[in-house]
């Protein structure tokens, strides 16, 4: 068990973060590989000139609001679930570093900086917890069923597994930021500090089912993360 | 297995950037399963949008060889008799009316799915072949054309004369015109060809009818060679007659081939020679004031039916409304209407299929509810296909309503 943790904590996030990037490269690089078609695949209405289309794309991929037109259901559990986890992404910038800038702005010390995490971050939580549990619940009943295969099942479940090993973290133990600060920063420049303790054990799995997720990344459907941007402008040539 | 093999083969050569993006974009959420109207009678997997993706993806990327525990984690299932069976009919029983990339949240296109998986299964023979022939017709018509030019040429004085009496005594229908504005394409029979002189007269415009149809059956079954080929006749006679605009009719699929194609096949060839169609044309005249028309010539409480390649794939959506609204006084709105419209249900050449006759009744019925909420008496449409699709549902349903198309009404109305 030992070994096994400290691998996660010191060898197997290295090989996470290349896989992620490399990966994602790889995928890129086999969309490019393949032959762009030569006719316009535009839908309409659409809107007027390059910037137009481009800007129309944008406002779709944040508000998904032709989502919204047609199935009102699917987009509050898509959008809140991505939102949450817009939020959740920000927050985990505290992990690495921390918004100085903004503690200095508000004049708020160590103490209110934690309630406002402990806050906004468990709030966060649930916004992208809840509406995973919904699109489970899709899968199971109803026309959906037809489509979902055991990697969406995977998926969903591997981020649920993730949303409550930190909620673990987030509501049973109180994290030091300096701790995580030093180990992550030991990581980056490859001078291992100590795993933080403040956590408890919720730590190395929260940590461990990332790397999982990172790694599986550039081979799932996540990929519609960079690649339904490049359909929508197909849509819009 | 030989027929599968090869199959696997040719389909996977088709596999173009955004079919990539579809088989990595897809998350498999549903939202188009509620924007096929085949799905909306059947419940039937094969006609769930994603699923015929996901039945093409099975066959380039799954394979019998591969290992067994990344099939059934990817769900690719065996190929075997059955999965072309499904296959044939998630590739067949689809009109291309790109309805569910409306609804699909990355505007995923089956569609492009479809184009290729009929090309592939026509070359195993699997497929309405009826398509393909009249596709073949179409491509061979120019190699042809001075063996029957005189025939047709005779057929249309025959025309332009009766239209003389009925109509105008001075109206003409040119062929072969040199120098005229707008080169005019219409389709096989007198119908398309009458209101359109019609309204070019009152316009006074500089017009001339091609020797051509603009139907294009290839693009149907998906065989982008021979599209391209029976479309360069048509780029052929407007190049050697030197015209401004490619004028196409009321016809859904051939402006789409117009629209989104021609620049990618002719490029250059065509560079300064405008692509529209008829209605939009028709549509300038009237605010122009080239022509005028009756207003209120019709009564009847109508409708119209925005053909999905016209309206989504072409974005012809006011034009038509603003003609009818000029010549009508009861004009009723389907729900929904525009983008969102619902297929007739005889898109993508299922009406020149016979066999696909029964499918096609079925899946018109959103159609048919939609045109009963409106209570109105004529169905006013611009394509072809889609009023042979409304005919026969017409007929079928008992629905007691007349089939129209939009520059008819204008025609009717026009005041010289
Ligand atoms: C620009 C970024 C993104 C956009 C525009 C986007 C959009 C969407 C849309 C439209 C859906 C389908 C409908 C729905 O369930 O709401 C979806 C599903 C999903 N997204 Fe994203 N997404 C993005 C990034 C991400 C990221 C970074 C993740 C996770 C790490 C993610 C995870 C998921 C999952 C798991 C589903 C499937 C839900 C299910 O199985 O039903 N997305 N996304
Ligand atoms: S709506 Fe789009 S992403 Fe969702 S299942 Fe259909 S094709 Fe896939
Ligand atoms: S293009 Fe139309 S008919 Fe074909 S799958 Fe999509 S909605 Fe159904």
């Amino acid at each position: 068990m030992e070994v096994v943790a400290f691998l996660f904590y010191y060898i197997t996030p290295y090989i996470a973060v290349a896989v992620f990037f490399g990966g994602i490269g790889y995928r890129l690089y086999r969309w490019w590989k393949r032959p762009p078609v030569t006719s316009h695949l535009s839908l309409y209405p659409r809107p007027r000139g390059r910037a137009g289309r481009l800007l129309d794309a944008l406002v779709d991929v944040f508000t998904l609001k032709g989502l919204l037109r047609v199935n009102k259901p699917l987009w509050i559990g898509g959008f809140v679930m991505h939102l949450g986890l817009l939020l959740i992404l920000i927050g985990h910038i505290r992990a690495f570093t921390d918004f100085y800038f903004l503690w200095d702005l508000l004049q708020w010390g160590e103490e209110q900086q934690h309630q406002f995490s402990a806050v906004a971050g468990t709030i966060a939580g649930i916004l992208f917890t809840v509406p995973l549990f919904y699109l489970l619940a899709r899968r199971w009943s109803g026309p959906v069923k037809w489509l979902s295969t055991p990697e969406d099942y995977f998926l969903l479940f591997l981020l649920i597994t993730i949303a409550l090993t930190g909620f673990h973290m987030r509501l049973l133990t109180r994290v030091a930021v300096d701790e995580l600060h030093t180990f992550f920063r030991g990581l980056a420049t490859f001078q291992w500090q100590p795993a933080p303790t403040s956590t408890g054990t919720a730590f190395i799995y929260h940590f461990a089912f990332v790397q999982i997720l990172m790694v599986y990344f550039p081979f799932s459907k996540l990929m519609h993360t960079i690649g339904g941007m490049f359909s929508k402008m197909v849509a819009r040539s | 297995m030989g027929v599968l093999t090869q199959l696997v083969q040719n389909l996977r050569q088709r596999i173009s950037r955004p079919l990539q993006y579809y088989y990595d974009v897809c998350v498999r959420c549903g939202a188009c399963i509620d924007a096929c109207h085949f799905y909306s009678y059947s419940r039937d997997p094969a006609h769930i949008p994603a699923y015929r993706v996901m039945l093409a993806k099975r066959l380039t990327q799954g394979g019998n060889g591969s290992n067994e525990l990344v099939r059934w984690y990817r769900d690719l299932g065996m190929l075997d008799g059955r999965a072309v069976e499904e296959l044939e009919k998630a590739m067949w029983e689809c009109t291309g009316c790109r309805r569910c990339a409306v609804f699909c949240p990355f505007d995923l296109d089956t569609a492009l799915m479809i184009s290729a998986g009929r090309y592939t299964l026509l070359q195993e023979g699997i497929g309405p072949e009826m398509i393909a022939e009249i596709g073949n017709a179409e491509v061979s018509k120019g190699e042809i054309i001075d063996m029957i030019k005189d025939f047709y040429l005779e057929q249309v004085k025959s025309l332009e004369a009766r239209l003389q009496e009925e109509f105008a005594s001075d109206l003409q229908i040119p062929v072969e015109k040199e120098g005229a504005r707008v080169l005019y394409v219409p389709l096989v029979g007198e119908h398309a060809i009458v209101p359109a002189a019609k309204i070019f007269h009152a316009a006074g415009e500089d017009w001339t009818l091609s020797l051509f149809t603009a139907t294009n059956h290839s693009y149907f079954v998906g065989d982008m060679a021979k599209a391209k080929q029976a479309a360069r006749w048509i780029v052929e006679e407007a190049k050697r007659l030197g015209v401004k605009v490619i004028a196409y009719p009321e016809c859904g699929h051939a402006t789409r081939t117009l629209f989104s194609f021609f620049e990618g096949w002719f490029g250059d060839e065509i560079a300064g020679i405008e692509r529209v169609n008829i209605l939009q044309l028709v549509a300038d005249y009237l605010q122009e004031g080239r022509i005028r028309v009756q207003p209120g010539t019709f009564d009847v409480p109508l409708t119209y039916h925005d053909p999905c390649n016209l309206g989504r794939n072409g974005g012809i959506f006011e034009e038509p409304r603003l003609l009818i609204r000029s010549v009508a006084t009861d004009f009723r709105e389907l729900t929904p209407n525009r983008e969102l419209n619902w297929c007739c249900g005889g898109g993508g050449g299922l009406v020149a299929a016979p066999e696909m006759k029964e499918v096609r009744m079925k899946a018109g019925r959103k159609k048919v509810e939609q045109i009963q909420r409106t209570g109105a008496k004529w169905v006013v449409t611009a394509c072809e296909n889609c009023k042979a699709q409304l005919r026969d549902l017409n007929e079928h349903y008992k629905l007691d309503v007349e089939i129209k198309g939009v520059i008819d009404l204008v025609a009717d109305a026009l005041v010289l």
